[in-house]
Order: C-alpha cells, then sequence, then structure tokens
C-alpha cells in the first residue's frame, strides 16, 4: 500500500472515513425526535441552574410540591396544544379554567353534589363552553384567534362576576369528602395525584395524536385545512371536536385546582393562555399547525413552570417574571417561523460533506506510454446495435438465443433479437432505474435497480421482487434498511445473489455527489435464496460499483469508483470473509465487472481522473464551496466522454485495453459483455448497445455457460 | 471560513447594493447562442497561431500567425505569402497611417516595417523590456499606442497570468516611428484590445471583463470611462464596425467553475504548481480532446449528442456594439463548434474578417464587407 493512499480494506479505516461532525448534525436535524433536543436541554438546564442556587430544591418533596403545582397548568398547556395542532389557537383556556374551577366549587360546596355529579358536571361545563368555541370555529369558520379573544374576555367577565357573588360562600363552606381530599391532596405511588392524572392523559393523548386516525386527521387539518379537506376528512367536525377536548382538558386542570386550593379569586387562571402559548410554542409545537406532540407541550410546559416558580422563590418581582416569559414567547415564535421554513435547507446546506480522498498514483494513459492503458482506437469501430432505440443501455446481457438485453434509464428491459438484431421490444418494464443484470440457473434474468432494489424477470417476461431491504446498521442514524441504489450483482455458484448498494445518502438522480462526497457511503450486499434473507457483507465502502463473482466461486470481485481501485472478497475457503485489494492502481473510475472466456474478467472504466480532478480529491474543502457556490452542471467531473474496456487476470495484471478515446461511439461505457466471440458494450449515457469482434476469443462461450453450463471453471 | 466569506458577502450586499458583483451575465438577449461563426467561409489552409489580422491600404490583409506574418490578397484574399519571419511569435498588427506595418513580437518588442522594409524596434519603455504586446492602434496623426498585456508574462502564458490574477498591463504612446514611448496607464488586467479615432480610445481588459473610453489626445489619457463593464466572455482585439459601432472578439467565454477557481487560492496554487497549464481548470483557446483535460457534469455527453449549451472550455463569441456599448448583434460557435478563440475582427474590402486562433483559420463574411 502506497503511502499516499489509504488502507480500504481495514474497517476501522473505512468507519473513521464516514465520520464527520457536520455529516453527524446534518443526520441529526433530519430526525423528527431530534427536534425537540433544544428544549428539553433548556429544561435540564433550568433544574440544574435552580437546584444549585435553590436550597433544598432537589429534594424529593420539593419535586413533589413542583408536580403538585405544575399538573394544573400542564393540563391547560395541553389544550392549547391540541387546538395549535388543528392548525387554530385557544385563548380562552385561562378563563375556561377558571370558570371550572368556579364551577366545581360551585356545585360541591352551593349545590352539595356528591363527588362524581360534580366532576362530571364540571366536565361537561367545560366540553360545552369549548364547544361554543367549537361550532364557532369549525361549522361557522370564525377565525381561531378572534373567536377564543372573544369567549376569553365574556369568560373571565363572568367568572368575576360569579366570583364576587360567591367568594364568601366559599370560603365558609367546606367538604369533608375524603375522594375530595384525596384529589386535592393525595398521592399515587408517591407522585401527586394531579400529576399522575397527568401522565395518564399524556400516555393517551400520545397515542391518540400519533397512532390513531383521529391525530393523523387532526394533525392533517392543522397542515392544510384545504388538503385535509380534500382528502376527505370531516374538518368541521374535527374541529370542533378538538375544542371541545381542549375544553374538557382545562375542565380537568380547574377540578384538581378546585380540590387543591378550594377558593377562587379574580386572578384564577389570568395569563395562563399566553404563558400555555409560550409554553407549547418553546417546546415545539409549530404556530402555523399540524406539528407537534404532547411531550413537546410539556417541556414547554415545564420550562415556563420551572422558570415563573424559581424566579419567584429567587426573590425576583413577578412583572420581571412576566416580562421574561415575554421575551421568551417571541424569541420562541420568531425561531419556530425560521425553523420550519428553514429547516430543510439547513439540512441541504450541511448534508454533502465532501473528504479527503487521496488516490493512488495513476499509470499513464498516452498512446506513447507504452503502459497497457495507453489509448487506441479499437472500439471506433464498434457496430451499434439498436442505435437510437435505447436510453441509457448502462448494463448488457446476452441470453442463449443470442438476443441481446439492455437496462435503460426509462426503467424498462429492453431486447434486441433477430438475425442483424433489429427486431426491438420492451422485454419487461420494471421502473425505478434498472443497472445491473446477470442470469440465475433458472435463466431468469436478475437486475438490480437503483431506487428499488433487486428484482427478477423470468423468461416471459413477468416481473418478481428479489429484495428491497438489508439488515439496518444499528449505530448509523440514517435507518439504512432500504436498498437505495442497487448498481450491479453477480451470482455465486450456490445462487447467492451479490449485489453492490453503491450509496445510502444520494439516489440515481444526485450519485455525483456521492463522487463528489468522496465518503464510504455504499456496501456489498447478499441475497441468500435459501433463507430469503438479505445481509449486508461489507458496511462503509466507497461506491462499490462492479461486481463479478470469480471464475472459481470463492471469491467476488467488487471495484470501487470513487477510489478508482478493485477489491476481491473471498466467499469461500481458508480466507473466507477477508477483503483484499486486486489492482491498486487504475487510471480511472471503475464500472462493471465481468467474465471473460479466457478466464480473465473485463473491465470498464466509466471516468479518466484528469489532474484538476484528483487535486480536487485531494481538497475536500474546495468541493464542499464548489457545491455550494457553482451550479450543478459547471461542478468539476472526471472526464467522462470516452469510452474504455479493460482486461485483466486473476492477479490483478492489466493485460490490454480497448478505446474509444473521445467517445464517438461509446461514451461513459459502463459495461461490457463478452458472448460467443463477440464483446457488447452498453453506457449508462449512450443511445446504443455495441458490439466489437474478438478475434481470438472462444466462439461458443456465453455468460450462461460460464456460470451455469459446460463453460464453467469452478469445478475443474 | 466558508460560513465567514458568505456572512462579508452577505454584508456586503446589504451595505453596498450597488457595488459591482461582476457575477458571469448569461448569454440571452443580443448574446443569444447561434452557430452563425461556424457556418462562416473559410479562407485557404489553416494558419496555425493566427493571433491578428489588419488590412493595409493596398486592400490586402496581414495576418500573423506563428513566427510569420502572412499577407493575402486578390479575389477572396485565395493569394497568401509571408512577407516577415520574426525570432518570437507575432502578435498584434496594425497599419500605420504612413503605410508601415506595426508587429508586436513576443519576447522581443513593436517593429515598424516601413514600406521599403526598414525596421525600427521598440524593445523597452520606462526601464522594462516591452516584452508581451498584445494590441497596436495607430491614431490618424501617425502617433502609436500600444498595449502590453503583462511585464511578468509572455503573449502566450496568458492563462497563467490569468491565474496569478496579475494587473500588470500596460498602456504606451510612442511616435510616429515608436521613438519617445510614455506609460499612459498601468497596473492594467491584460489589456489586449485598443482601437482609436484620433479623439478618443477604447481598451478592452481581459481579465476585467470590460471595455473602457478615455480621450487620448496628448501624451495623457483622461479618467477612463466604462462602455462595458461585464462580459459574458475574455474580450480581446477591438475594430471599428460600419455605422459608428465597434466588433469585440471574446478569445473565451467564462464560466462559473472558472470564476470559483479564481477565487481558490489553495487549489489554484496547487494547480499552477504541479500541472502543466494546458490541464488546468480555465478557459482555452480550443478544446483540444486530450482525455487529461477538466471536464464539467454538464460536459456529459447524453444519447450520443455533445451538448452544445454545455459549459465551455472553449468558445467563439464575436459582438458588436453601437458606439455607447449597447449590444447589437453576437456570432458564436458553442460546444462541439469548429471556431472557437476568435482573437480579432476586422472590417475589410471584400467582408468581416475573423480570426479564429483556437482552430487556426481565418474566416470572412462576404455580406458585411466595409461600408
Amino acid at each position: 500500500m502506497s503511502a499516499t493512499t489509504w488502507d480500504a480494506t481495514r474497517f476501522s479505516k473505512r468507519l473513521r472515513a464516514s465520520y464527520s461532525p457536520r455529516l453527524l448534525l446534518s443526520e441529526l436535524l433530519l430526525k423528527q425526535w431530534f427536534e425537540p433536543v433544544i428544549p428539553f436541554t433548556i429544561m435540564l438546564g433550568l433544574f440544574g441552574y435552580f437546584a444549585v442556587s435553590i436550597h433544598d430544591y432537589a429534594t424529593f418533596p420539593n419535586i413533589q410540591s413542583l408536580m403538585r403545582l405544575y399538573a394544573e397548568f400542564g393540563f391547560v398547556a395541553l389544550g392549547m396544544a391540541f387546538s395549535l395542532i388543528s392548525g387554530g389557537i385557544d385563548l380562552s383556556v385561562g378563563a375556561l379554567f377558571a370558570v371550572c374551577n368556579f364551577a366545581t366549587l360551585f356545585f360541591l360546596l352551593v349545590l352539595g353534589w356528591p363527588i362524581a355529579g360534580v366532576i362530571a358536571a364540571t366536565v361537561a361545563v367545560g366540553a360545552v363552553l369549548g364547544g361554543i368555541n367549537g361550532v364557532l370555529i369549525g361549522y361557522l369558520k370564525a377565525r381561531p384567534f378572534l373567536t377564543t379573544l372573544v369567549t376569553l374576555i365574556i369568560l373571565r367577565a363572568s367568572v368575576n362576576l360569579l366570583n364576587e357573588r360567591y367568594a364568601t360562600v366559599f370560603a365558609t363552606n367546606t367538604s369533608d369528602s375524603t375522594v375530595w381530599d384525596f384529589l386535592g391532596e393525595g398521592f399515587v405511588l408517591g407522585i401527586p395525584v394531579n400529576a399522575a392524572a397527568l401522565f395518564v392523559t399524556l400516555l393517551i393523548g400520545h397515542v391518540f395524536l400519533s397512532r390513531s386516525r383521529y391525530g393523523w386527521h387532526l394533525t392533517a387539518i392543522g397542515a392544510s385545512r384545504k388538503a385535509a379537506r380534500h382528502a376527505g376528512i370531516p374538518v368541521e367536525r374535527m374541529l370542533f371536536a378538538t375544542y371541545v377536548l381542549s375544553g374538557v382538558l382545562c375542565a380537568i386542570g380547574g377540578i384538581f385546582y378546585a380540590a387543591r386550593q378550594s377558593s377562587t379569586d379574580s386572578t384564577t387562571g389570568v395569563g395562563w393562555e399566553f404563558q400555555a402559548l409560550t409554553a407549547v410554542v418553546l417546546g415545539g409545537v409549530s404556530l402555523a399547525g399540524g406539528k407537534g406532540t404532547v411531550w413537546r407541550a410539556m417541556i414547554g410546559g415545564i420550562i415556563v413552570f420551572l422558570l415563573t416558580n424559581g424566579l419567584v422563590r429567587l426573590g425576583i418581582a413577578g412583572y420581571f417574571t412576566s416580562a421574561v416569559i415575554g421575551i421568551i414567547l417571541l424569541a420562541a415564535v420568531c425561531a419556530d417561523v425560521k425553523w420550519s421554513k428553514n429547516r430543510g435547507k439547513a439540512v441541504q446546506k450541511i448534508y454533502v460533506n465532501p473528504a479527503r480522498l487521496p488516490l493512488s498514483p495513476a499509470p499513464s494513459l498516452r498512446r506513447e506510454s507504452g503502459t497497457p492503458f495507453a489509448q487506441n482506437d479499437r472500439l471506433l469501430a464498434a457496430e451499434a446495435i439498436g442505435l437510437d432505440q435505447v436510453e441509457g443501455p448502462e448494463d448488457v446481457l446476452i441470453d442463449r438465443q443470442d438476443r441481446v438485453y439492455g437496462s435503460t434509464r426509462d426503467g424498462n428491459i429492453i431486447r434486441f433479437s433477430g438475425p442483424d438484431l433489429t427486431r426491438r421490444e420492451v422485454f419487461a418494464h420494471i421502473g425505478g432505474r434498472p443497472l445491473g443484470m446477470q442470469w440465475d440457473r433458472e435463466e431468469n434474468l436478475i437486475v438490480a435497480v437503483a431506487g428499488m432494489g433487486v428484482y427478477g424477470i423470468r423468461p416471459d417476461g413477468q416481473v418478481f421482487k428479489v429484495t428491497d431491504e438489508t439488515n439496518r446498521t444499528w449505530y448509523k442514524l440514517n435507518d439504512d434498511s432500504r436498498l437505495r441504489m442497487a448498481d450491479d450483482l453477480d451470482i455465486g455458484p450456490d445462487g447467492r445473489i451479490w449485489f453492490s448498494d453503491c450509496t445510502t445518502r444520494y439516489e440515481m438522480t444526485t450519485n455525483s455527489l456521492d463522487i463528489i462526497e468522496g465518503r464510504p457511503n455504499g456496501r456489498l450486499v447478499v441475497y441468500d435464496p435459501a433463507t430469503r434473507k438479505t445481509t449486508t457483507v461489507i458496511n462503509h465502502f466507497h461506491f462499490p460499483n462492479g461486481i463479478c463473482v470469480a471464475h472459481d466461486g470463492m471469491s467476488v470481485l467488487i471495484g470501487s469508483t470513487s477510489l478508482c481501485q478493485v477489491f476481491r472478497y473471498w466467499i469461500e475457503g481458508p480466507n473466507k470473509g477477508r477483503l483484499d485489494l486486486l489492482i491498486e492502481h487504475l487510471p480511472g473510475f471503475v464500472d462493471n465487472i465481468n467474465r471473460a472466456s479466457d478466464g480473465t474478467y473485463w473491465l470498464a472504466l466509466v471516468g479518466i481522473r484528469t489532474p484538476a480532478f484528483d487535486l480536487a480529491m485531494r481538497k475536500p474543502d474546495f468541493r464542499l464551496r464548489m457545491v455550494k457556490q457553482v451550479p450543478i452542471d459547471e461542478w468539476l467531473a472526471p472526464g467522462l466522454n470516452h469510452g474504455c474496456v479493460l482486461k485483466f487476470d486473476e492477479t490483478g495484471r492489466i493485460l490490454e485495453s480497448f478505446w474509444d478515446p473521445t467517445g464517438v461511439n461509446h461514451s461513459t461505457l459502463t459495461s461490457m459483455r463478452e458472448h460467443r466471440g463477440y464483446l457488447y458494450l452498453g453506457g449508462l449515457e449512450n443511445n446504443r448497445i455495441g458490439r466489437i469482434r474478438l478475434p481470438d476469443a472462444d466462439p461458443d462461450w456465453t455468460g450462461y455457460d460460464a456460470y451455469w453450463g459446460n463453460k464453467r471453471r469452478d469445478r475443474h | 471560513m466558508g460560513a465567514f466569506t458568505h456572512i462579508l458577502r452577505d454584508l456586503e450586499q446589504i451595505f453596498f447594493p450597488n457595488r459591482d458583483q461582476h457575477p458571469v451575465p448569461s448569454m440571452d438577449g443580443p448574446f443569444t447562442p447561434n452557430s452563425r461563426l461556424d457556418t462562416l467561409e473559410v479562407i485557404g489552409d489553416p494558419l496555425p497561431g493566427a493571433d491578428d489580422v489588419a488590412e493595409g491600404a493596398d486592400g490586402a490583409l496581414y495576418v500573423s500567425a506563428g513566427r510569420q506574418v502572412w499577407r493575402l490578397d486578390g479575389a477572396g484574399y485565395a493569394r497568401r505569402e509571408v512577407v516577415a519571419t520574426f525570432d518570437g511569435d507575432a502578435g498584434a498588427l496594425a497599419i500605420h497611417p504612413d503605410g508601415g506595418l506595426l508587429v508586436g513580437v513576443a519576447s522581443q518588442g513593436v517593429v515598424k516595417i516601413d514600406r521599403d522594409g526598414h525596421r525600427h524596434w521598440l524593445r523597452e519603455a520606462a526601464g522594462t523590456p516591452v516584452a508581451c504586446v498584445t494590441a497596436i492602434a495607430a491614431s490618424p496623426d501617425g502617433s502609436i499606442l500600444l498595449c502590453e498585456g503583462s511585464a511578468r508574462h509572455a503573449p502566450d502564458a496568458w492563462l497563467r497570468d490569468l491565474m496569478e490574477k496579475n494587473r500588470a498591463g500596460r498602456l504606451l504612446r510612442c511616435g510616429p516611428s515608436l521613438e519617445q514611448p510614455a506609460v499612459l496607464r498601468q497596473g492594467l488586467a491584460w489589456p489586449d484590445g485598443l482601437m482609436t479615432d484620433g479623439t478618443t480610445c477604447w481598451l478592452a481588459e481581459a481579465w476585467t471583463h470590460r471595455v473602457t473610453a478615455f480621450a487620448a489626445d496628448g501624451r495623457r489619457s483622461s479618467a477612463p470611462r466604462v462602455i462595458l463593464p461585464n462580459l459574458p466572455g475574455y474580450p480581446a482585439r477591438l475594430a471599428p464596425a460600419s455605422g459608428g459601432g465597434f466588433w469585440l472578439a471574446m478569445f473565451a467565454a467564462r464560466t462559473h467553475l472558472t470564476e470559483f477557481v479564481l477565487r481558490e487560492d489553495d487549489f489554484r496554487n496547487e494547480m499552477m504548481r504541479t500541472m502543466e497549464p494546458h490541464l488546468w481548470v480555465g478557459p482555452a483557446l480550443a478544446t483540444t480532446g486530450d482525455c487529461y483535460e477538466p471536464m464539467q457534469w454538464g460536459g456529459l455527453k447524453a444519447l450520443g449528442i455533445e451538448k452544445p449549451w454545455s459549459p465551455p472550455r472553449s468558445y467563439g463569441l464575436l459582438a458588436r456594439f453601437d458606439a455607447d456599448g449597447t449590444p447589437a448583434e453576437s456570432l458564436h460557435s458553442r460546444v462541439g463548434g469548429r471556431h472557437h478563440g476568435i482573437t480579432s475582427v476586422r472590417e475589410a474590402a471584400q467582408g468581416l474578417i475573423v480570426v479564429s486562433r483556437g482552430a487556426g483559420r481565418i474566416l470572412i463574411d462576404r455580406t458585411r464587407a466595409r461600408a
């Protein structure tokens, strides 16, 4: 191994090469669960701060009392969260809460109802008052902001009037019910009863919102009311139900508050609507609707509560606390708007993370260089098959009846037959981007399809799926179980299908970015028909492309496009499981590898390493800025407008080369297949399949026979 | 660092909205691409290294190519002969009002060949050698204006001068026999186009992609006025057009990648240090098909088609402007075209003469004979 490059056969090296802090951040930002991380950290930080600065703060009794103080506000915040997720807002939550608090005391102390009746009646009051909001907003299509503002004013005025009248009654009467005392001061498993109830409510709310049909409908309405209506969701009824739910949650909060305080005054629930709004937005429930979870609402709620409570205990004046909450609301709203608008862009901006990739020295291509790579014009004489009738036959395959198949960019397998190969037919339409192909023992055509996985086509043209996912890598943030870009495949003597999934971070349309990034994002995967299981064999590999099972069936040859090297992976024998470097120095970017009739191999070079591109590969920052500042079409690329086929033997020695130096007939040549004395040529972007005569080749040799028939070399 | 540059750029755009951004302009309007340069008639066999053209008083054309100056005359300029040979490459040409032939010779200086064959040389000005004459214009009063592309490089090292971001060009004026040279302006960005009518002088600067005009009577120049601020190509020779405007040859098109590499000091310096110039990322006079030439993704041949609109390594571009600098029309040879690297243009008696240095061809448009 030369000093300028590094050992890609070692897993630890490859793993390290695939790591970068920016890349980690970009993948984290793509995760839904990462969004509340910042509020969550703030919450823990606040608690830590007060634990340090307030005596006896982090003790169990204090935490119990904090929970008891918080729970009612939690219900109110939850009501606010549901209304926000539905795309509206419920400003009346604080007033509703106060009304329900009053109602509870009224039913209990003035009317003297039993506890169960009091609870049921109060919940009914909350539901009816919320229902008024719901009717106005859902059915009459009033603006949620104004509507609930009006209800806020009316309810607040009413509760003040009622308070004046009944305050003395409440103050002189008490209930001696133990159930009532339990609601006010009891514990469940050491947790205050109201906090326990809140927790249960949260669990139910979470399942409701994230797992139930109604929760999804609610979120859909919040994301786009019009689209939800078009999708057949009963928008009016759902909105009505949302405000009823908000009212009920406030009622539950009111009941617990009444049980705890047994009094009412004009400050009950004042300003709670704004605290709840601050809390919920701070937690990451979007003001724009359609985004949020109950947990985020709670995180925000706890932050606001800890802050209010802590500042008071630190002896800071109440108006100052209000100002702080106001500023936090402002900041949270700004962050919410900016974040939801720009998150995708932010991820996009840091998703591509080029790495330094010094390539090993390249042998010369110059005609006068005397290397086996020296350019010649041997492919200029190629005969064209299906000129302008195929779009980008990445791979070509020939069956035993001499019919030629090409995998094209329109998702088809095109077949040419007849004496002059002029009869064109669509053998099968798969979709995706079919790439590498091979025959299995039953003469099914097995094809790697970028964007889909590995598929098979029966001789009658019927398409079936072989596999589309592999095992997920446990330590990767990106779910890599789906096959992103199956590129080339080959089949071992035991029927196992070995294929390359060349990138797990990009798609067919953006795979040039993977080359620009120069990181080991690909993998070698195997499908075992016996167990129907798909397993990743080599992870973190630099753009694995060409795959060929060696003539003896003991190893798989893997072409790495971005490393410009060929590797051998042992699948049988004493070295089983070992990865070796087979060809270290290549002047171009490796594509497909296939068997040759004389026991050697064919290799296509899709691109030539130009000095400028090699230099760029050593300069990751240059490439990063290029990707950001220069339009895609203007990015520096390897030399792609040429065709090159190499031949190499089992030891990795290059024997000869076939060139179309300026790509007159065959530019971006990606594959070649030998068949009965001809070499057939395919190209990723070409408008034809080509073939040249191989005078010294075995005129009876076919690919099928080399794998499954009398031309096999793995038996003798 | 990247983020910091971005912030600086954004701040600059906020605080100085009128500051010249100098982005690559898109080719539209009068610059809409066509293939008119490819369809022009070719005069005779190739003249490898053909660079500049001038029309003599007798109607013959003088063309500099390699170390020689050729004289083309007769119908369709079919007859050609070598009239002068030098020790360096002959570049800029002009005909003096007295009939003498002015030739810029790489690494040698400027020579005026009188009608009687007598040669006057100018080899240095203000104590520095005049080694890189890129354009010559003779005033009707007999005084001679000279552009020196760079004090650091010979004319054929223009790409290195661009990549070093030099501003080392000079504008000189001297007497009718190249005597008493005076430096009118210096610190120019590869000036290589010059035109004068005796009172006003037009000057093209390649690396700043602009054409300026200034009064040039006497031994000083007035403050330059920018006529063309931001061209889509690298300007070369200027020539008067009938009807009052002027022709401007552009020897290559600007690309985003080149502009980007010009901002990337680390990459550019290593490129210059380790690679042969013809493999650098940058403009070229011709696309050679060398497999080691840098390529851009847009240049990928798709379905056997070389896209004419792909980012050009070399390009043919010639444009005509009104006297006030409004573009009137343009002639192109796009990617895959034949006539790239247009270095000179001249309206002559038999038609519009265009020199494609990339192809080593002299082209003629007979429909545009000098009015």
